[in-house]
This record gives structure tokens, sequence and C-alpha cells, in this order.
């Protein structure tokens, strides 16, 4: 019995290992993948480029211009005309524009309102918002230094606001429903392409214990995959702290995988070809990943949508993981994840198990 | 180039594409990508789960609250509990803010003291975080400036324009930048089976026994792609106008242009990694790596590329998804075309860009065993 299982895993690790494009393609998207993905963006505001148009003298202007500075903003750039400027925002080189008109100063000195106009590429409406807010501030401190109000404020769990490891892990656990559910298809639908799968089914040996075999051995393959990524690019390279326990999450991660590969038992049953498998897995997994929460959290979203991503695993798994990386919540406060992706992935498992095992 | 063979064997490809059932595909994919992307990605934050711990209860911290109250950016609910009680909550994911007013704020605000007020933000989704940061400093700014003009009249007034996008919708910054990434996605994945399909399956070998050259053979295997694909740039334009909302101000001929320039690059990418795979499984997943994270990196919806610094910025204008959704953000939202000089140059440089592709494509094709 146990014998059995374990020859057929390994004959499968022998034929992934055999197909080394493939073994390099696995790789790829484990390391250098996570790892541009992570290194590659900031989505908070940084290197805002501001150009401005001077009209004054250059007193206020100027104090005003030296307050916004790096990190967030790249050097204000000078302009000689609104022409040019407008210009430049049109080419999308300036997302903010200042002009400074010419009765500005003078208004300002004697005490009459005076104004500032602001011209804002609204595309880029997050780097907008946080300049207008930076605006804001340093015109208030100018204008009534003697406010006595301060913002202490903490952002929780990431205090840098640190994008790059929060997008390394989430495209790591995007990578790992991808890999999961194509594997795992591909190795029944290959099968099935050759018409050797009627045959596994007829042999004296138990079609469940095939299915169970097959598909733990994609299981094995992915959490090493896992295992690489977690430890050369997510905790090496960018050093993503671990403030829960990582047993949570090597327990969690296993759930998920085989829930997944549960989907890919699905897809198996239902596609004939490679090439149905690719379409299939495609369809299913586009809305998984992006109902999940990787992207904008699941509370943004359209209602109807919500609703949707409630039957998501990775929705539990992102969840549970956000929280077992940043949050460092314990095992109680872990349950509900726990609970969603053994229940929803269950469901799917055992669907996918019945499908495929149908002879004809 | 012999028209009656290309014609054939460009017939027998559609044939294909229908019985194998991809045709389905072909025109559910974009249309899927865009409706869930459209739908399901916001940048803005709205009712955000905000705690506000009142530890004064006098007038000013009253106002300050009702200014939270008021805005639709926060579901506000004030509670007498502790900040461990409410830290807690956070934890549990159960609130997103906590602001705490300190007690004797209002006497110490008179008195001219300084005295902070305390917030607190989840930023576990970080990108979020720092936008409810940013939405909480402006309330309270904005209280306080209010308090400013009570006492001396003389403030700098910002008189604001926001260009191209007035009532800052995210469906108007987010889906033009979508259309850019399906019409990179959905026609590299076709195109990456094209080929290796054939290879897996063997009948490879009558294109390596018949006399069809290899131009011929590629013309044919991408026309039927091309073609197919064509209509979805109508397809998702009437999506993103009539669904989403989406102003367009351009001109319909440089998008209809510059869509087909771009279709042919996503299709060209798809079918080089068909010529030097060797599976299907390998193009699939190669095609979807290396497609939809750069294709969402560097297409300009969540960060323009003028603020991309170092390898970022050069990866972007490696990368084709930058230069054609500079053209869709043209003529969607701003709408000056062909006469800015930055446009006509992106459109060139497009052009040289899929001629490369097939370049390579031919270049790397074989036509006889290894």
């Amino acid at each position: 019995m146990s014998r059995t299982f374990w020859a057929i895993v390994g004959k499968e690790l022998l034929s992934f290992i055999r197909s080394w494009q493939l073994v390099l393609v696995v790789l790829y998207s484990f390391t250098v993948e996570v790892y541009i993905a992570g290194s590659g963006i900031e989505i908070n505001p940084r290197n805002v480029a501001v150009g401005y148009v001077d009209d004054t003298g250059g007193g206020i202007s100027q104090k005003i211009l030296a307050r916004l500075h790096g990190p967030e903003f790249l050097p204000p750039h000078r302009f000689k005309s609104q022409e040019e400027l407008s210009r430049a925002i049109f080419d999308k080189e300036i997302i903010v524009g200042i002009v400074f008109d010419a009765d500005f100063e003078k208004n300002l000195r004697q005490g009459r309102n005076a104004q500032l106009n602001v011209l804002l590429d609204a595309t880029a409406a997050s780097q907008a918002y946080t300049t207008m807010g930076y605006l804001q501030s340093i015109l208030l401190d100018i204008a009534a230094p003697d406010l006595p109000i301060d913002v202490a404020s903490h952002k929780l769990f990431n205090e840098n606001a640190d994008n790059h490891t929060f997008m390394a892990l989430t495209e790591m656990l995007s990578i790992i429903t991808m890999l999961t559910v194509i594997l795992t298809a591909v190795v029944f639908v290959k099968e099935k392409e050759q018409g050797t799968w009627d045959i596994m089914l007829l042999m004296p040996v138990d079609p469940k214990l095939i299915i169970l075999a097959k598909s733990f051995s994609q299981v094995l393959i992915v959490m090493a995959g896992i295992v690489i990524s977690l430890g050369f690019i997510v905790l090496g390279a960018f050093q993503t702290p671990l403030n829960g326990s990582f047993a949570a999450f090597a327990l969690l991660s296993f759930f998920y995988v085989c829930a997944s590969a549960g989907i890919g038992l699905f897809i198996a049953a239902i596609a004939r070809d490679v090439m149905q498998v690719a379409q299939l897995s495609i369809i299913v997994m586009m809305p998984l990943i992006f109902l999940s929460g990787a992207w904008t959290p699941i509370y943004a979203m359209h209602p109807v949508l919500q609703t949707v991503s409630l039957a998501s695993p990775l929705r539990y798994y992102i969840e549970g993981t956000e929280s077992i990386f940043y949050r460092g919540s314990g095992w109680i406060d872990l349950l509900p994840y726990f609970g969603g992706v053994i229940a929803v992935g269950g469901i799917m498992y055992w669907i996918g198990f019945r499908k495929i095992g149908r002879l004809f | 180039m012999r028209l009656r063979i290309i014609r054939a064997y460009i017939y027998k490809e559609l044939v294909e594409l229908v019985r194998s059932r991809f045709i389905v595909m072909v025109f559910l994919l974009p249309t899927m990508l865009l409706l869930l992307f459209g739908y399901g990605i916001r940048m803005e934050v709205t009712g955000a789960r905000t705690l506000i711990i009142d530890n004064d209860n006098s007038v000013l911290s009253q106002r300050l609250i009702a200014k939270f109250e008021h805005s639709r950016y926060f579901r506000t609910q004030v509670e007498p509990i502790s900040e461990a009680q409410a830290l807690r909550r956070i934890k549990q994911a159960r609130a997103d803010v906590i602001v705490v007013i300190p007690e004797s704020f209002e006497k110490r605000v008179l008195h001219h003291q300084r005295t902070g007020i305390g917030v607190f933000v989840d930023a576990a989704f970080p990108s979020r975080g720092v936008t409810m940061e940013t939405y909480v400093r402006g309330v309270i700014l904005d209280a306080a400036s209010d308090l400013g003009k009570e006492r001396s009249a003389n403030l700098i007034a910002i008189n604001q324009r926001t260009l191209f996008n007035q009532a800052m919708r995210d469906e108007d910054a987010i889906v033009p930048g979508l259309i850019g990434l399906v019409l990179l996605v959905s026609p590299a994945i076709l195109g990456a089976l094209l080929i290796v399909k054939e290879k897996e399956r063997g009948t490879i070998f009558n294109f390596y026994a018949s006399p069809l050259s290899k131009w011929e053979f590629i013309t044919a295997k991408l026309i039927p792609a091309f073609l197919l694909h064509s209509l979805n740039i109508f397809v998702l334009f009437l999506w993103a106008v009539y669904v989403f909302d989406v102003p367009f101000r351009g001109s319909f001929w440089l998008y209809w242009i510059a869509s087909e320039i771009y279709l042919l690059i996503s299709i060209s990418i798809g079918m080089l990694i068909s010529v030097v795979t060797r599976t299907q499984i390998v193009a699939v997943v190669l095609t979807i790596i290396i497609t939809i994270i750069p294709g969402f990196m560097y297409s300009g919806i969540i960060m323009p590329i003028s603020s991309m610094s170092g390898p970022s910025q050069i990866e972007a204008h490696i990368f084709p998804v930058m230069y054609y959704n500079h053209i869709l953000y043209d003529v969607f939202l701003i709408g000056e075309g062909i006469e800015s000089e930055k446009t006509a140059r992106y459109l060139g440089i497009m052009i040289v860009y899929s001629a490369i592709l097939l370049g390579l494509g031919r270049l790397f094709l074989r036509k006889e065993l290894k």
C-alpha cells in the first residue's frame, strides 16, 4: 500500500526533474519573479515630480518649495511659463504643477487672502492626494505657526509602510496558486492525452491511491519551491519580518497547496488536452488571485465580488499569511483562516477527486 | 510568399481554434480580466473602519469627530475603550484606523500648549495604510485650519485644478491602463500555444517536410490570432466607455492603429516563447509570468513612470506596455493626439519594437531536426 504510494510519488518527481525547462521555469518563478515583484515597485508616493512657475520675487515661494524634498518628492523643476508647465504635465513628465503668480507674495505680505494655483495630474491619484496633504500642512505652518496640534501617527506592523516585503510575499502566494493548479492538472491530463489514464484506472492498484500519490507529488514540488522562495527571497533578500510562528505558516501553506491541487484535479477532470488546461486554469485562477485581497483588500471591493470572494481559498490564505507575518497573531486568532482554507479546500479537493476518479 | 498556400494554412488554423474551443478563450478572457480588475481594484479608500477614543469630551474634540463622521472616507465609531483594547481590534483585522484624542485636548489648544493626537493605522496592506494616514492627516489639518481661520484671517488658499480626471474617479484612472495589460496577456497566451502545440504533438514535422518557408509559416500562424484579437480592441473600448463610463477625448483612429501595432507586439512575444520552449505547460507558465507582473507594474496604473527610480525606470522602458499605455491615457483622458511629440515618438518605438520581435521569432524558428 504505502510502497505503491511512494513508488508513484517517486516516478512523478523523476519525470518532473527530467523536464529541465519546467524545473527552470518553476525555480525562476519562485526566485527571480518574486524578487522582481518585490524590488520593482513602490506603491507609496515617492519621487513625485513637481514643477513650478515662479513670478514672484522668490522669498516665500522658495520657502515653500524647499519643504518639498525627498524621498517623497523629486527636486522641483522650474518652468519659464505656465504653457511649458502644462505641456510637461500633459506629457506626464510632471505630476504636480505649482504656479506662484505675481501678486501672491504681495497679497500675503499685505495680509490679504493669497492664492496658490496648483495643477494636479489626477491619473496619478495617490501621488496627487499626498502632495495636496503636504502642501496644505506646509502652508498652514507658514501662515499660522502658533497652532499647537501635532499628529503622532503610527503605522502598525509595518512602520515604514515598506511595500517591498508585502509585494514579494503576495507575489509568492500568487505563484504558489498558479503553479499548483497548472502542475497538478497537467500531470493528469498528459496521461489522458496519451490514453494511459484509463489503463491506470483499470490497474489492480486502487485508483484513489494513484490520484492521491500523483497530486501529493506536485504538492511536494510546490512546498519545496515555497521553502526556497522563503529562504532566499522573502526572508533572505527582503528581510521580511516574521512576527508569528513559522510552523503555523508551513501548516497553512500545506493545507492551501492541497486545496489548489484540488482545483487542479477538477480542471484535469474537465479538460481533454493541455491546451484546454491552459485556458481553464487561467479562467479559474485569475478571479481566484484577484479576488483574494492581494491587490485590493476585500472590504474595499464591489459588494457582489465580496460575497464571491468567500469561496476563494486564497482569500483565507492571504489574510492568514498577513496575520502571521505582520500582525504576529497567535494560533487562536488564526483559527478562522485555517477553518476557511480547510473547508473550501476540502470541498474542492473532494469534488476534483470524485470527478477524476470516475472511469469514462 | 505564396498567398494561396498561406490562405489555406490560415483556414486550417482557424478551424483548429474553433474545434479546440480556444476561440471561447480569445473572447472571454479579455472581457473577464477587464471586468474583474475594473471592479476589483480600488486605489482610493472609502469607509475605513475608524475607531475614535475621545478622552477629552469637549466642544473641540466633538468638532473634530464630526469632521470624521462627515467624511465618506471613514466609517466612524466612537467608543470609550482603552488603547490596548483598540489595538487588539486592529490585530484581529476588525478596525483599520484608531484616533486617540488626549485628555485636556481643548484646554491645551486654547492655551497654545502643544498637544498630540494619536493615530494608529493598520499598515499590513502598506499602500492602503499610507493612503489612510494621508486622509486622517487631511481631516485633522482641515479642522486645524478652520480653527486657524477663526483666529487669524491671513491664510493661503489653495486653488487646486485636477486635470484629466476632475472627479478623481478610480475607474478613469485604472481602466485605460487595464486595456494595455489585457491586450498584452491574452494575445501572448494565444501566441505562445500556436507553435509549441505542434512540437509537442509531433505535427511540426509537417512543416519541416513541407516546402512552406519560415515567413509563410509565421504569417499563417499570426494572422488568425491577430484578426480574432482585433475584435477585442473594439469590445474593450465599448466596455470602458459604456460600462465604466470612462471619457474618450482623443482620436479613435489613433487608438485603433496603436492597438493593432500593440497586438502585433504581444502576439509576437507569445510566438517567441512558443519558438524557444518545448512543451505547452512551460510555454503557458512562462507567458503568464513574464506578461502579467511586468505588465501590471509598468503600466502606470499603480505608479507613474516618472516616479520610478533607477533599475525600474530602465525596465519600464524595455517593456512595451509603457509606450502603449501612454497613448491609451492620452486618447482616453488627455486628448492631445499625435500632435504631442512624445506620443508620436512612442508610436514609432512600438513599430520598431514589433519589427524586432518578429525578426527574432524568424531567427529562432527551426525548420529541421536538431
